[in-house]
């Protein structure tokens, strides 16, 4: 990958980050450093915990402990412990980009505008400056044809190219993808696959919670292991699927399809 | 008939329209207002609320329209007519538009904000820009067919008096010693100002049925 | 004497309003339930030639305000030389304005069913009277349980638009004691407290209602 970028700040860093639901812990003492340009893909059972950790990075779940920063900011509080005022932390969490399993497309914008909604009332660009931007996007994710169509009339793999560009527009340090193929016919999983690969190509930084083995090992720069909210094993690709350290990954890597080579 | 019976005729529906316009203007915003105030489950206001929804619901609008005519010189009020016709027709629809809002908001996804506060709104641009334009779309429907009902039952507003399109019909025949025509076209003049939200209605029922992922 | 002493002296005057609205809508909806379903089995028999005159007086009537039926029967038809007193013009107009509105009810009930239950009755030998009465009627009577407990809330309160063609009921009663004592806000608290006890009893005897029916299977067929 293209190590060209690589700043001092990381793009996400994730210390000591605990989240309980109801006496449940779901995510234990997670620490985790992406580095910008970097591709982590977070990989466990269900249940572990992944989503949960993903949802923390823009503050949609709120931890119990830790701190996270997104490019050198602090997310959700302040260091002093004052919780951060809303536009504060929207501010914060326009510098990361979702994309959801179930897409979560606005059904009453057509394609274009749920692109461009952000950017103009978030980020306040011109309507111009905006439909620019989500045109060259939208072209990048193939999607230019369908300018005006609305959610509904459009094919899952549709769909979420769609909300992989809406996510872009804001320009974010960072895109998460929680399990962006998972709701989508089997048939549709390559078209959304190949944009997400041309982004990490591109120097895309992103966190990325997948169950296409073959696709993670394709792309990540880093594998993460949650199991029962904790990382229990962490390494380059290459490594993780040839070698894993733990007999649970072994397990786990047994039981899905491993990837003959990347 | 003759041309002034057919003006009288006339200056009841304008009178029906008018004050109903009215009143359906002021219920549909009020209906939100209520609708998002009892999302905030406040202790005490909540169930004054639902106590209002529920007697609003079950009172007949002729009782409330002299209820709030003959008892607001009680209550130290100086109401004309049109004010308390407005005031009763505005108090019942309120009530019916309150739950048909509330209901958009407790069908509105989760998902659908979170996405938008994932990408950096606030929840008042979130509220704004995201969910009041899909609840509008999913709640015009039943909007419209709560301005059916209402117009329907403006009637009731003849009973403090005010000379209303149904109202109208005794004046005239009082006069001409005719009841039945102007009764008839009243009916008519009634069922194509109903038509038209009907139509509006179907309208707003096929933007919505689009809306549905 | 306070003003709720007068309204207790004067109770019996709310009482027979009371028992009078009670009445009118008891007989009322009873007539509106019959000419409902009259409407729908007149319906479900193919005959194109009443098909479209019965849905347009069907529609029509959705789109009249329930005050000028009840102007029509009461102010209008002498002229045709019918002569209804105000009490029968007011039930009467109540039944058949409610009943195109349960025939309506019924109807968009009618178009959920799955044909393959009909077909099935037919090759069984069921006759169309048969057919009609036994399988269709109860099971959509069931199944629009809660529109229909809304329309009967509806009819409640029209009822109270009969004060306005000089029926003595409860929102008369009120008005008559409020003018006599000039005490308004009182007479009329008590009977839209009337009005709502009306109202929220029916509520809750449909939701009883309903946990037979979903007991009987009725629901989801
Ligand atoms: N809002 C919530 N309230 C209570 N419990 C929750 C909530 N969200 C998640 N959980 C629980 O936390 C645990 C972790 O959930 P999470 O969604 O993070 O798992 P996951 O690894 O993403 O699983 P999957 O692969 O099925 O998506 C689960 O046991 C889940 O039931
Ligand atoms: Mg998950």
């Amino acid at each position: 990958m293209s190590e060209a970028n690589t700043s001092e700040t990381a793009a996400v860093s994730i210390r000591h980050l605990s989240k309980s639901f109801d006496d449940v812990e779901v995510l234990r003492d997670v620490e985790l450093e992406v580095k910008t340009g970097e591709v982590v893909t977070i990989i466990g059972s269900s249940g572990s915990g992944k989503s949960t950790l993903l949802r923390c990075i823009n503050w949609l779940e709120k931890p119990d402990r830790g701190s996270i920063h997104i490019a050198g900011q602090r997310i959700g509080v302040h260091d002093d412990g004052r919780p951060m005022p809303v536009r504060e932390l929207a501010k914060v969490r326009a510098q990361t980009g979702m994309v959801f399993q179930g897409f979560n497309l606005w059904p009453h914008l057509n394609v274009l505008h749920n692109v461009t909604e952000a950017p103009i009332h978030v980020q306040g660009k011109s309507k111009r400056e905006a439909e620019e931007l989500a045109t060259a996007l939208l072209e990048k994710v193939g999607m230019s044809q369908k300018h005006d169509s609305y959610p509904n009339t459009l094919s899952g793999g549709q769909k979420q190219r769609v909300a992989i560009a809406r996510a872009l527009a804001m320009q974010p340090a960072v895109m998460l993808f929680d399990e962006p193929t998972s709701a989508l016919d089997p048939e549709l999983v390559g078209e959304v696959l190949a944009v997400i690969k041309d982004l990490s190509a591109e120097g895309y930084t992103m966190v990325m919670v997948t169950h296409e083995m073959a696709f993670a090992r394709a792309v990540s720069d880093q594998v993460v292991f949650l199991e029962k909210g904790l990382i229990i094993e962490r390494a380059d690709p290459e490594t993780f699927f040839t070698t894993p350290k733990t007999d649970r990954v072994r397990k786990f890597l047994e039981n899905h399809d491993t990837p003959s080579s990347a | 008939m003759n041309a002034s019976a057919w003006n009288m005729l006339l200056e009841g529906a304008w009178t029906t329209v008018w004050i109903s316009a009215v009143s359906i203007a002021i219920g549909v915003v009020a209906g939100l207002v209520i609708a998002l105030i009892r999302l905030a489950r406040i202790p005490i206001i909540d169930q004054l609320l639902v106590l209002y929804i529920s007697v609003a619901r079950a009172t007949p609008l002729v009782t409330l329209a002299l209820f709030i005519f003959l008892s607001a010189p009680d209550l130290g009020l100086d109401l004309n007519r049109s004010v308390a016709g407005i005031l009763a027709l505005t108090l019942n629809t309120t009530a019916f538009n309150a739950e048909i809002w509330r209901s958009a908001f407790r069908n509105f996804s989760r998902e659908q904000s979170e996405a938008a506060m994932a990408i950096g709104m606030t929840p008042w641009v979130t509220f704004r820009r995201i969910m009041l334009p899909q609840m509008v779309i999913t709640s015009l429907p039943g909007l419209v067919n709560e301005m059916s009902f209402l117009i329907k039952g403006s009637p009731a507003i003849a009973v403090i008096g005010i000379v209303d399109l149904t109202r109208v019909t005794n004046r005239i025949s009082a006069v001409t010693y005719e009841p039945l025509p102007p009764i008839l076209v009243a009916g008519a003049l009634y069922m194509a100002i109903i038509g038209c939200l009907v139509w509006l209605q179907r309208l707003a029922e096929r933007r919505a049925n689009r809306l549905a992922m | 004497m306070s003003n709720w002493e007068i309204l207790w002296d004067e109770r019996a005057q709310f009482w027979s309003g009371f028992l009078s609205t009670l009445e009118i809508f008891g007989l009322s909806i009873m007539g509106a339930f019959v000419i409902g379903c009259g409407l729908l089995y007149l319906l479900e028999g193919s005959r194109k030639r009443l098909t479209t005159p019965l849905r347009i007086f069907i529609d029509g009537m959705r789109m009249l305000p329930f005050l000028i039926l009840a102007y029509l029967l009461y102010y209008g038809l002498p002229s045709v030389g019918i002569r209804l007193d105000a009490w029968g013009a007011g039930v009467g107009a109540l039944a058949v304005y409610h009943g195109c509105y349960f025939a309506e009810i019924f109807r968009g009930n009618r178009l959920t069913f799955p044909p393959g239950q009909i077909e099935a009755a037919q090759a069984h030998g069921f006759t169309k009277g048969k057919l009609f009465f036994r399988l269709l009627l109860p099971q959509i009577i069931m199944q629009t349980r809660p529109l229909l407990g809304n329309q009967l809330i509806y009819a409640l309160k029209d009822t109270a638009f009969l004060v306005i063609i000089t029926v003595g009921e409860l929102t008369a009663a009120a008005n008559s004691l409020s003018s006599t004592y000039f005490i308004p806000t009182e007479a009329f608290i008590v009977v839209i407290g009337f009005y709502w006890a009306i109202s929220v009893t029916m509520e809750i005897i449909i939701k009883q209602c309903g946990r037979f029916s979903a007991k009987r299977g009725f629901d989801n067929v």
